[in-house]
């Protein structure tokens, strides 16, 4: 880490290029601040609470969110039951298990590079394979396992960093102990590297939970009253309401708009605060990584 | 030590894209092939190989099984998301010569006169992409270079938290306030601006990728050899110089790899596109008039509930399919350049004491 200016450095903004530096801050900033406050105000033209429960409607001031809310929920949590799961046990296997071969070096860089892929293109797959193929339909089941394809391949890849990141140590002290496999990964990798495989599943999820191009191509934006109650229900998902209303050139949607997008965002904010409340504070007390490396490395 | 306390700061609080690896190329690999070199370092450390298992333990021979199935459905689905890609695209082209992707000069797929020039989508992308990636780059560069080497550390957490909130905004509010927002406020400057336009998609776009130009900029800087800035003020260069000179030039590399990861979310971006820019057959280049890119194209042929079979389905999928090359042909390059510029810095640090 690059060391703080000296005590006895002149004020930095002396310096033109801090003075440039600061004016981007300023402006990135601001268009964060400025979204906030968009949104804020826009969503003042809200019909009421109702808004949370009530269902769409032609008529602004009698549409909700309600159905859209409970898919989106639908969504995440199957989308986090099926994906996280799979990536964090695929970049076990692959970084921990397999045998160091030309093929396993192979898939793994495969499956990573798969996140570079826009979640559209994961929307046309989805689309002929779960909607027509296994003639899902479509369904929450369908618009879940889409999301969940595209949501792998961030899993796996952010695990498989954290994996890779630990120190040699790890392993080896617990391999000398006599620990096997299984016990150095359950007890000694899965433990030390939980922070950042965690961040890799909120990366994950917030990216799925937003996604509204996929869910439009496997289906189209649905008008359905009531709020999905299994995954064999209709698709409906905040991001996609958000769209429909978006576009819609009559007073009052622009405010519905709004207020599905804080709830959206609000939502993704509650996500990010429970994952990070199941992080495991090992990191933190000593005896994790943390401090193996800080002694490995030594005071030089 | 520096430049370990560093990553262990990194390790904590990890912002948007920062979850990749920080600390992968520790094994001294780079690139893609770093996965299987360290996997292979860690099991020549131990010495007990892969097939050391089964020595006790019960959830031995259990845990190694569901990995292994974790794996096998992780790349069953791969290998089905490719191979409906690719069988669909090459139906496509039992109907229609690859060749006309070129030579055809606009993308109609359900004219009377069908024309399949994926050219003409694939500048519209170019521009949008390539226009917000350049926006992005200096406000995202410098916003890392501030938060890094200017703010004082509660300030810089509370900016940094800002720019963090930028990457929670999912891509259809960014398109919605774009639409409803930012094209009024260019009509108030230039009133013969389009309902549609170019230049408020990639002004969103650009607000969209800048929290990864911010967070890859911030992990490149960090990977710089940490000594570089001390010596520099040590000589009595200023600190604007010597990061402009020293730091900005180790870390280069990281930064590329960074912007090229947000080139590839750019690429891949429908939602802003579709609402902001809309979807009209445009040639001309002029940002205030809409623009036609291959996501938007796929999402206004799919609003329309694609029938399969027919010949439009199979465009569809053929745009997919390029879609798909670029996405991970960028993201590769990316993360390629990401890992081995840190790399590189690790060996720059060498030379320091």
């Amino acid at each position: 880490m690059i060391p703080p200016p000296p005590p006895g450095a002149r004020p930095p903004f002396r310096r033109p290029l801090g003075v440039v530096a600061g004016i981007a801050t300023t402006v990135a900033v601001a268009t964060a601040l400025v979204i906030a406050l968009l949104l804020l105000l826009e969503a003042r033209h809200l019909p009421g609470p109702g808004f949370l429960l009530d269902p769409p409607s032609r008529l602004a001031d009698r549409a909700g969110i309600g159905p859209a809310l409970a898919g989106s929920l639908w969504l995440t949590l199957l989308t986090g039951l099926i994906a996280l799961p799979v990536g964090v046990g695929t970049a076990l296997y692959l970084v921990e298990y397999a045998p160091p071969t030309r093929t396993a070096r192979a898939t793994l860089a495969v499956l990573t590079n798969l996140a570079g892929v826009p979640s559209i293109v994961y929307g046309m797959a989805g689309l002929a394979l779960f909607v027509r193929g296994l003639g899902l339909g479509p369904s929450i089941l369908a618009g879940a396992l889409t999301l969940s394809a595209m949501a792998i391949p961030i899993v796996i890849a952010d695990s498989r960093a954290a994996l890779l990141s630990l120190p040699r140590g790890l392993r080896e002290a617990a391999f000398a102990l006599g620990a096997t496999r299984w016990q150095v990964v359950r007890h000694q990798l899965l433990p030390s590297a939980a922070p950042r495989i965690l961040a890799g599943c909120r990366r994950a999820l917030l990216r799925t939970m937003g996604a509204a191009a996929p869910l439009l191509v496997i289906g189209p934006v649905s008008f359905i009253t009531f709020a999905p109650t299994s995954p064999a229900d209709p698709l409906a998902a905040l991001p996609t309401r958000i769209f429909a209303w978006s576009a819609r050139p009559q007073a009052g949607f622009l405010a519905l708009a709004a207020g599905a997008s804080l709830a959206l965002v609000l939502l993704s904010a509650l996500l990010t605060a429970a994952i990070g409340a199941l992080a495991p504070r090992t990191a933190s007390h000593g005896d994790g990584p943390e401090a193996v490396r800080r002694t490995a490395s030594g005071p030089g | 030590m520096r430049r370990n306390g560093g990553a262990t700061r990194d390790a904590g609080a990890v912002p948007e894209d920062a979850g990749a690896a920080t600390e992968g190329a520790e094994a001294g690999r780079n690139g893609a092939e770093g996965a299987g070199g360290e996997a292979e370092a860690g099991r020549n450390g131990v010495g007990a190989g892969w097939r050391g298992r089964g020595v006790g333990g019960g959830g031995e021979g259990a845990g190694r099984w569901i990995l292994l199935g974790c794996t096998v459905a992780a790349v069953a689905v791969a290998l089905a998301v490719v191979g409906t890609l690719a069988v669909e695209t090459l139906r496509f082209f039992a109907f229609v010569s690859p060749l006309r992707l070129v030579v055809d000069s606009a993308w109609a797929p359900l004219a009377e006169e069908p024309g399949f020039g994926i050219l003409s989508l694939v500048a519209g992308t170019a521009q949008i992409a390539a226009g917000a990636t350049l926006l992005a780059i200096p406000v995202g560069l410098m916003t890392a270079v501030f938060l890094e080497f200017y703010a004082p550390g509660r300030i810089a957490a509370a900016l940094g938290g800002a720019v963090d909130f930028l990457a929670m905004i999912p891509a259809v509010v960014y398109g919605c306030l774009a639409l409803n927002f930012v094209t009024p406020a260019i009509a108030g400057v230039w009133p013969d601006v389009g309902g549609f336009n170019g230049l408020s998609a990639f002004l969103a776009l650009a607000a969209m990728i800048l929290p990864t130009i911010v967070s890859m900029s911030r992990r490149a800087l960090r990977a710089a050899p940490a000594p570089l800035l001390a010596d520099g003020l040590a000589l009595g260069a200023s600190r604007g110089r010597v990061l402009v000179r020293l730091v900005l030039p180790a870390a280069w590399l990281g930064i590329l790899g960074g912007v090229l990861l947000a080139l590839a979310r750019a690429v891949g971006e429908t939602m802003i596109v579709t609402l902001a820019a809309g979807n009209p057959q445009n040639l001309d280049w002029s940002p205030l008039e809409g623009v036609r890119t291959l996501t938007t194209h796929l999402a206004q042929a799919s609003l329309g509930d694609l029938p399969a079979g027919t010949l439009q389905y199979g465009a569809a999928f053929a745009v997919a399919a390029a879609l798909f090359a670029l996405g991970v042909a960028l993201h590769t390059l990316g993360s390629g350049l990401v890992s081995r510029g840190e790399d590189g810095g690790r060996h720059g640090a060498g030379v320091h004491p």
